[in-house]
């Protein structure tokens, strides 16, 4: 009797998870309330052509997306399916906590119309993909033609040199400035890419494992952003300025260049009539370079995933061609499938300054180290604490660049260890 | 008193040892159930105390001594002392951090508790359409502090708000700029906002305790011939002190374990110069993913609260006798 009651209880549970199996789970962690929509549009698609399968979405806002997910996986509430931005990509990864999706993608067919970067970039440890990227944050200088009309300017910036000088001539114009300077949250791009400029290389490590940051030429280009700072050619308060300070001082009129990511664009065109302004590719080292950092950020599948092969369907469904090149115009990223760029949208006037980075030798998009699992602490915590203690100038660019070497000597010597 | 010659008895009456000796386990087992009964019905109440409470509290003081990393929590182990000769001899940040903390705690506390009290003597007398404004005065309260964080910030910001305009054409400023960028003014942001979000508090407490106050004690004030300031000074405040010195501590422990207002509108910056304990603590373990060391800071936090509770304690005590 005892037997038969367990048989049932457990045919019960055997048949209730067989019912619930089909559930996918999703994490969102960059949100807004339209771009979670469009996400259950494309979701909608993919449940409409898996009868039985139900996704469900959780929405995390990104300012506390990562101790959010992070607590989530700690604490064995595990989603199956999510968006893993290139920071976190080392960490989990490194960590075991998701799939190798190289075998299922050997299966796909959608992977041969993949960019050679969107393959690239998947990968953090060799041989092994653990995210399939869903398109590409670039930055690229946008610049206000009114305001450089005003100050007797008729063209963007080419070289640093004309950045600069450039810069003091529209700073010379009552309460307007030459750069909207980002010193707050997401600062460490803009301390990168001056440093690499200078340097005139892509590269972050020499041979011998020690970072490049304190070579003389990287700390000049520190040095660079430290005297726009303090000779007041960007607005004075732009040392704690993040995303959205420097986007409002740039469609305001307070400051006439930007660099931004496509999907500032956005934000931009609401405000600002199109014939306004224009995005031109980002200035010129000394050495005749230029490295505007490459983000991403993509799909991964956790190791807990009860069913791999259907969550990978899901990726595959979000990475296919139609969805993704709708996505990449929605979200305003550059699209990782061969060939997406000749669509119409991107082809237009305001997109030619990314495409000429893409396209021309002398710009080479540089990816920061996000590979190493300690680069988070360094983006969003030390990179922006000693960056503003330099543009305030209560340390030296040379001290501050010592300290950035160091820490990511060590992280890069771990990792290498580790390899 | 009188349980001492009982507890001799049996020594100088030999004979009468068993019999004492039943009577008094009888007694005790009886003594001892009368004492234990209370807590017998107590303990519902305070097991579930000490399962919320003394157990996270002692969880996280062994993580102060544990290297414990977030996606691989005990692959580091124990690590001794070594959390806290780091943090008192090699870390600036800490210190910075020590100090804002104080300056923000007590900052806030005294504007809020100066307008506060100002804001209940006024509600304590009639007017025309008090009640209306008495549940306009406390909105503030309600606000949830991302909000009112995220308001204050772009109010300061010269592109989008008015302050910093305002402050420059009083001449307080040189141009107008946003003060959360300037290092030496930035910790006023979040005070304002902390300010403007807790003097309903205060007000809220104290002008239940000046409802409290007898009206005869202010007309004998007035029959002596006191003024307003000798009434306010010899009546109003010796009856609300306690009100005083108890939303005084606890809006101290609150404020400097308060960091939401902080991360939202400069998160900790520029260069650490609102960086509080608390703030430092998230910052430690949610970017660092260091919780060993977090926990370390944050067990630094409540000893130095501990410490001004007692202080606090121990003054109104004295207070009070001398009193």
């Amino acid at each position: 009797m005892r037997k038969t009651l367990l048989t049932a209880a457990v045919a019960l549970c055997a048949g209730s998870a067989a019912a619930t199996a089909q559930t996918i789970s999703l994490v969102e962690v960059i949100t807004s309330p339209p771009r979670t929509e469009h996400l259950r549009a494309m979701v909608a698609e993919f449940e409409a052509a898996n009868p039985g399968v139900t996704v469900e979405i959780t929405s995390l806002p990104w300012g506390q997306a990562f101790e959010r997910l992070a607590t989530m996986v700690q604490g064995g509430n595990i989603p199956d399916v999510v968006e893993m931005p290139d920071r976190w990509l080392a960490l989990y990864a490194n960590n075991g906590a998701l799939v190798d999706l190289t075998p299922h993608m050997e299966q796909w067919e959608g992977t041969a119309e993949l960019t050679d970067a969107t393959k690239e970039f998947g990968s953090v440890i060799p041989g092994q993909t653990h995210m399939i990227p869903y398109g590409f944050y670039l930055r690229a200088m946008f610049w206000n033609k009114k305001l450089f009309e005003e100050a007797g300017l008729d063209r963007a910036p080419e070289t640093m040199q004309e950045f600069y000088d450039y810069s003091a001539q529209i700073a010379e114009l009552d309460g307007k400035y030459g750069y909207c300077l980002r010193g707050g949250p997401g600062a460490t791009n803009g301390y990168i890419m001056m440093m690499l400029n200078f340097l005139g290389e892509n590269r972050y490590f020499n041979e011998d494992g020690t970072s490049t940051l304190d070579d003389p030429a990287a700390i000049e280009g520190l040095q660079f952003i430290v005297d726009m700072y303090q000779n007041g050619l960007v607005p004075r308060d732009s040392v704690s300025w993040g995303f959205n300070e420097i986007v409002a001082g740039f469609y305001s009129g307070t400051c006439a260049m930007l660099d931004q990511d496509p999907d500032a664009l956005i934000a931009i065109k609401e405000r600002m009539p199109e014939d306004d302004f224009a995005v031109a590719p980002m200035p010129l080292g000394p050495g005749g370079k230029s490295f505007p950092t490459i983000g991403y950020a993509g799909w991964s599948i956790f190791e807990a995933a009860e069913d791999k092969d259907l969550a990978f369907d899901l990726v595959a469904h979000l990475s296919s061609r139609e969805m993704n090149l709708e996505w990449s115009k929605f979200v305003g990223v550059i699209p990782i499938h061969v060939g997406a760029e000749q669509d119409p949208f991107f082809t237009g006037p305001n997109f030619e300054g990314w495409f000429t980075q893409l396209n021309d030798d002398r710009w080479e998009p540089t990816s920061m180290p996000t590979f190493l699992e300690e680069f988070g602490y360094f983006a969003d915590v030390m990179s922006i604490q000693s960056g503003q203690e330099a543009l305030l100038g209560q340390r030296s660019a040379e001290e501050v660049a010592g300290e950035w070497a160091a820490y990511l000597s060590d992280a890069y010597q771990k990792w290498q260890a580790a390899q | 008193m009188g349980r001492l010659p009982l507890r001799r008895l049996p020594e100088v009456a030999g004979g009468t040892i068993a019999a004492v000796s039943g009577a008094r386990a009888a007694r005790r087992s009886g003594r001892l159930s009368v004492v234990l009964e209370p807590w017998i019905y107590l303990s519902p109440a305070l097991v579930l105390l000490a399962l919320v409470m003394f157990v996270p509290l002692i969880v996280g003081f062994t993580y102060a001594f544990q290297d414990i990393r977030l996606l691989q929590p005990f692959a580091g182990g124990w690590v001794g002392t070594a959390h806290f000769e780091t943090l008192l001899f090699r870390d600036r940040i800490f210190r910075t951090a020590l100090v804002n903390t104080a300056w923000w705690t007590f900052g806030s506390v005294a504007l809020q508790f100066v307008f506060g009290l100002g804001l209940a003597l006024l509600l304590n007398r009639p007017f025309l359409g008090k009640r209306f404004v008495q549940a306009v005065v406390f909105l503030p309260w309600a606000v949830p502090t991302f909000l009112s964080g995220l308001t204050f910030a772009w109010l300061l910001n010269p592109v989008i708000g008015p302050f910093p305009h305002w402050l420059f054409a009083l001449g307080i400023l040189e141009e107008p700029y946003s003060i959360l960028g300037n290092p030496s003014l930035a910790m006023w942001g979040p005070i304002i906002a902390n300010v403007w979000f807790g003097i309903p508090f205060f007000a809220i407490t104290l002008l239940a305790a000046l409802q409290a106050i007898p009206g005869e004690m202010y007309e004998s004030a007035a029959i002596d011939g006191a003024t307003p300031w000798q009434a306010f000074v010899n009546v109003t405040l010796p009856y609300i002190a306690p009100m005083i010195a108890i939303t005084v501590l606890l809006r101290t422990i609150w404020i400097s374990n308060f960091a939401d207002l902080i991360i939202v509108m400069t998160n900790g910056g520029p260069a650490n110069a609102t960086q509080i304990l608390p703030s430092y603590i998230f910052t430690t373990a949610y970017r660092r993913l260091d919780f060993g060391y977090a926990s370390a800071v944050a067990m630094v936090l409540l000893l130095l609260l501990v410490l001004y509770a007692v202080l606090l304690h121990r003054l109104r005590k004295t207070f009070r006798s001398t009193a």
